[in-house]
């Protein structure tokens, strides 16, 4: 490109010297060959426009502009644009608020999407309609849903200090307060959020090879950096300790869920010898599924398959892959996923 | 081996630049210039094989992958002047306002659907035996029970309470039906002796 360029580029530097020092300016309604195509091609050109007005023209100064500007303490923000967002949100009273995150200056701001993945496609032509008419429940019209009553419990007694206190959560350990199911309209159709690998490697304990090897598969897979994570308690059957690094996690959102899955369910699982299907079992109510692949399954994304001697074979790691989704139950989520492509087998948890 | 999957693709390989001021502190180093600064051992072997002997060597794979971790090629940062921020954000709210476009348009065909299902329904919800409308009060389904019956009994609404029974619903969709779309059709369209069961 360099070198067919020169030519051009010295003819420039040598026509530079000829150029009249003053150059008389050129009229707005130059008028071409194509000019009269170009009409006909398009109604409204923007070479079209009327100069400004005489007025206008004798009344600009832009060097008494520019003074003026500098003496006004006016000056406009250096070439450099060096606005930073705050780096710690600080309440909606503070004077330094963070731009939305849709704006590019945020710390916040995602670029893209970059590309319309097909599942995504699928998704809004087929998939968003087909469960919209399986779902539906019909209410007459002016029908008006009960008052649903304070789920969560009082605080009884005489203390004084149960005023103004945060209501209490469910009774019983492990409990907690179950999303409600709003009847289905077209605003909440169930779809996809996020995605997370997760692959435990407690032999990262001894050797931290295992970790490195786990985590740089996890991102030649998904796309995106992985996270560590200690162990949070000592568990003997497991053999954790507390504070070591046990396990890495990536989680996709966006473009990138949807590849992962596309990616999944058309090339890693059918390849996948006898494999019965997503356990009817997963499921924690809201909304979200979980199924584990083993290391001989992780071993077929092509990503790994392409150059699998980069890694060692005993320290490919399993994994467990969570899918995340809108739905506010078992049901509706599985539904989303049947309808993907993932098959469910055995005892269905609704 | 061949590890360049983990460069990412956007960024191209650069060599490394030499400065001059290095190049000149290494000729000034050995006067002989024809000898080069850094000899390879007269070993054939790799350091890491001879390594490996010693006994506690490390895979090399594990190493590069390390190497790879630790040493990620992300690109810098966006820096604009000030003109190149104002139409970089131009070009950013027309997106922003073309994805809006978008995702309206398909909000409003997902409106449609659901406001003629309704329609239908509470259309099959007064319909008669003999194609009849009838009055509200003679119709079941009033309230969130859509089996309720009303006084003229089973003979008003029964398609209605049929479809809202959602039976064979959940966990219908069959494998072979849910498939990602494709650019073109597959060289058999439709499997005709395709059955349930």
């Amino acid at each position: 490109m360099a070198l067919r360029e020169l030519p051009f580029r010295t003819a420039a530097a040598l026509c530079k010297d000829t150029r009249p020092a003053v150059r008389v300016a050129e009229p707005l309604f130059r008028r071409n060959a194509s000019s009269e195509a170009a009409r006909e091609v398009e109604s409204s050109s923007s070479l079209e426009v009327p100069p400004p007005s005489e007025e206008l023209v004798k009344g600009y100064d832009p060097l008494a502009r520019s003074r003026l500007r500098r003496r006004g303490n006016k000056e406009l923000p250096p070439s450099r644009y060096q606005y930073r967002s705050p780096k710690y949100y600080r309440g909606p009273l503070h004077p330094h608020q963070p731009p939305p995150e849709s704006d590019p200056s945020s710390r916040l701001f995602q670029p893209g999407p970059f590309s319309l993945p097909r599942l995504e496609q699928t998704y809004q032509s087929t998939i968003a309609a087909d469960l919209l008419t399986l779902t539906y429940q019909h209410y007459p019209p002016g029908y008006r849903a009960p008052k649903t009553d304070q789920r969560l419990r009082q605080w009884t007694g005489d203390s004084p200090y149960y005023k103004n206190r945060p209501l209490r959560p469910p009774r019983g350990k492990g409990e907690v307060l179950r999303l409600l199911n709003e009847p289905r309209t077209f605003r909440n159709i169930p779809k996809i959020t996020k995605v997370t690998l997760h692959s435990m490697v407690p032999e990262a304990q001894e050797n931290s090879a295992h970790m490195h090897v786990a985590g740089m598969i996890l991102q030649a897979i998904t796309n995106v950096r992985a996270v560590s994570h200690k162990a949070r308690h000592n568990v003997v059957g497991w053999g954790l300790r507390q504070g070591r690094y046990v396990s890495v996690t990536s989680t996709m959102e966006r473009e990138d869920a949807q590849d992962f899955l596309a990616k999944l369910i058309d090339v890693v699982l059918p390849k996948i010898k006898e494999w019965k299907g997503v356990p009817g079992s997963s499921g924690d109510g809201h909304g979200n599924m979980s199924f584990g692949l083993t290391p001989d399954q992780l071993a077929l994304f092509p990503e790994i398959e392409v150059n699998y001697d980069a890694y060692p074979p005993k320290m490919i790691p399993g994994c467990h892959i969570t899918i995340e989704t809108d739905a506010t139950s078992n049901k509706d989520a599985r539904l989303l996923l049947q309808a993907i492509g993932l098959p469910f087998y055995g005892k269905l948890n609704d | 081996m061949n590890l360049s999957i983990f460069r990412p693709v956007l960024r191209p390989f650069k060599p490394q630049i030499v400065r001059p001021s290095s190049v000149f502190q290494r000729i000034a180093q050995c006067p002989q210039a024809r000898i080069p600064a850094y000899t390879s051992p007269f070993s054939s072997t790799s350091r890491m094989q001879k390594r490996s002997k010693k006994g506690g060597g490390q895979d090399p794979r594990i190493t590069s992958i390390r190497y790879h971790l630790s040493h990620p090629l992300t690109p810098r940062p966006l820096h604009f002047s000030r003109n190149r921020h104002l139409r970089h954000w131009t070009i950013h709210r027309a997106w922003m306002l073309f994805l809006r476009k978008r995702r309206w348009a398909e909000e409003r065909d997902l409106e449609r659907q659901y406001m003629s299902m309704r329609a239908a329904c509470e259309h099959l919800r007064l319909l008669d035996q003999n194609g009849n409308r009838v009055s509200e009060q003679e119709a079941g389904g009033q309230g969130p029970d859509a089996g309720r019956l009303g006084m003229r009994g089973r003979e008003v609404g029964r398609l209605y309470r049929s479809a809202m029974l959602k039976r064979g619903v959940w966990g219908s969709v069959p494998v072979e039906y849910a498939r990602v779309q494709t650019d073109f059709p597959g060289r058999e369209g439709w499997n005709h002796a395709w059955t349930r069961n």
